[in-house]
């Protein structure tokens, strides 16, 4: 029982250390990036999987609190990629164009159809 | 020793938000950083041992006020000194 | 320039009796007094709720209980800073023409949403039902139904929330706010007064009239906070 606690603890502790880099990778992401979607694409994308390991690790030092800090992951997983979609395509339809624009812009003829449709 | 740098620096950013929104004169920006005084005023009541307040500033302060407040931008206009300039004008063209 | 004297006469006056009366208060010294004192309010409080009304939320007990009339009139209060924003910007179904949302939605966002909302208005009926017994109640648990509904409007253009029964639900919990209090009036001779059966401490359903008070409270502060929120958002957007 002993060592099981203990390996608990360390799995946890190593679930931490985890998420705080990822965390710390989005954050760089967000002060070097050139612009918006890149922002966007750095910082959700690491600072999700920053924010459901931490929670996994927590749960996993303190068990009780595993259960509800399921819900919180679950919770993380729907909401943030969510947000961060829905940012990235407001500034696009508000006309914020990319910094390194290549000649592909692949949504534009997909908006195009849905300005059609309206 | 590290929960009292927290507190210092929270305060700091606090004090910066409230400066800046008072000095900017984009009003989109201004409502943002006011949801960031209401963010980490919600993470000071918590710490105080005020969970009551803390889920109250976290709902009205974050979500309500800011919504309110952008939609009272989109509906009327975002740059402070375009609305003064509107209504400089209005005025003189009645006297 | 005697103006200025006077004016300068006046700040040092009140200066110096803001500053007297800050002089009295002790910062930082504990106020609460001594807990196992009895004659001092907050050891009053932290007793009685517990012991008296089974509550197990102190902050619940004296927002609802023992200053219940200020509770009351909190409410009031933003129940007529809603009805004059109501009376200035509602207008009838028929002449709303205009689009509310700029550019629709993807269905990215509507599916998550769809998921989202359900979570949300549970966590706000959970926030006020359970008002008694963890931290928040009525105020916070109607925000976050709003905050539900608000999502809702922001992503479907097709979501209108049903004014009838807004009415209704609030208009009953107002009603049933009121009438708790007088029951409290008529049965024990003060207005809400709590009932002499409290059950449990730690029950769900224990506490007397407060969990009954505080579900009328959500349910009323939800209504009202949503239908601004649908109201202010069915305004024309400005021209550009």
């Amino acid at each position: 029982m002993e060592l099981l606690n203990n390996i608990l603890e360390y799995l946890g502790l190593f679930f931490v250390l985890l998420g705080s880099i990822f965390l710390f990778l989005g954050a760089l992401g967000i002060y070097r990036m050139p612009d918006i979607y890149d922002r966007l694409q750095a910082g959700t994308k690491a600072s999700t999987l920053g924010a459901m390991s931490v929670a996994l690790g927590v749960g996993l030092m303190q068990p009780d609190w595993l259960i509800k800090l399921i819900v919180i992951i679950l919770f993380i997983g729907i909401s943030n990629p969510l947000s961060s979609h829905a940012l990235a395509r407001a500034s696009y339809h508000s006309g914020i164009v990319p910094f390194f624009k290549n000649k592909i812009d692949a949504y534009e003829n997909v908006v195009k159809k849905e300005k059609k449709k309206h | 020793m590290s929960m009292i740098l927290f507190l210092i620096v929270m305060v700091i950013i606090i004090l910066a938000a409230a400066i800046y929104a008072i000095l900017q004169k984009d009003l989109l920006y201004a409502v943002l950083a006011t949801g960031v005084i209401s963010v980490i005023l919600s993470i000071f009541f918590y710490l105080l041992q005020a969970p009551d307040v803390a889920i109250t500033e976290a709902a009205i302060g974050i979500a309500l006020t800011t919504i309110i407040f952008i939609i009272t931008i989109r509906n009327t206009t975002r740059d402070e000194d375009e609305y003064t300039d509107n209504h400089v004008e209005k005025f003189s063209k009645k006297k | 320039m005697l103006k200025k004297y006077i004016i300068f006469a006046l700040i040092a006056v009140l200066g110096f009796y803001l500053a007297s009366t800050f002089k009295a208060i002790p910062f930082g010294a504990n106020r609460l007094g001594d807990l196992n004192n009895p004659e001092t309010v907050s050891a009053f409080y932290l007793q009685k709720s517990p012991e008296d009304l089974h509550v197990a939320n102190t902050i619940t007990a004296i927002v609802v209980n023992f200053r219940g009339f200020d509770t009351l009139g909190e409410v009031t209060v933003l129940f007529l800073a809603v009805t004059g924003l109501m009376s200035i910007l509602y207008r009838k179904e028929e002449e709303e023409t205009e689009e509310r949302l700029a550019i629709p939605s993807s269905s990215l966002v509507r599916t998550g949403a769809k998921i989202l909302f359900p979570l949300i208005l549970v966590l706000g009926i959970y926030v006020f039902v359970h008002g008694h017994l963890t931290p928040g109640g009525g105020f916070q648990g109607g925000a976050i139904i709003a905050t539900g509904f608000l999502l809702m409007l922001i992503t479907y253009k097709t979501f209108y929330t049903n004014h009838n029964v807004m009415t209704w639900l609030e208009s009953i919990a107002g009603l049933g706010f009121v009438a708790a209090g007088l029951y409290g009036l008529i049965v024990y001779g003060s207005f809400l007064q709590n009932t002499a059966w409290t059950g449990n401490l730690n029950d769900l359903i224990s506490g007397g009239l407060i969990p009954l008070i505080y579900i009328f409270i959500g349910i009323k502060v939800g209504t009202e906070l949503t239908s601004v929120l649908d109201t202010l958002l069915n305004i024309k957007p400005r021209k550009k």
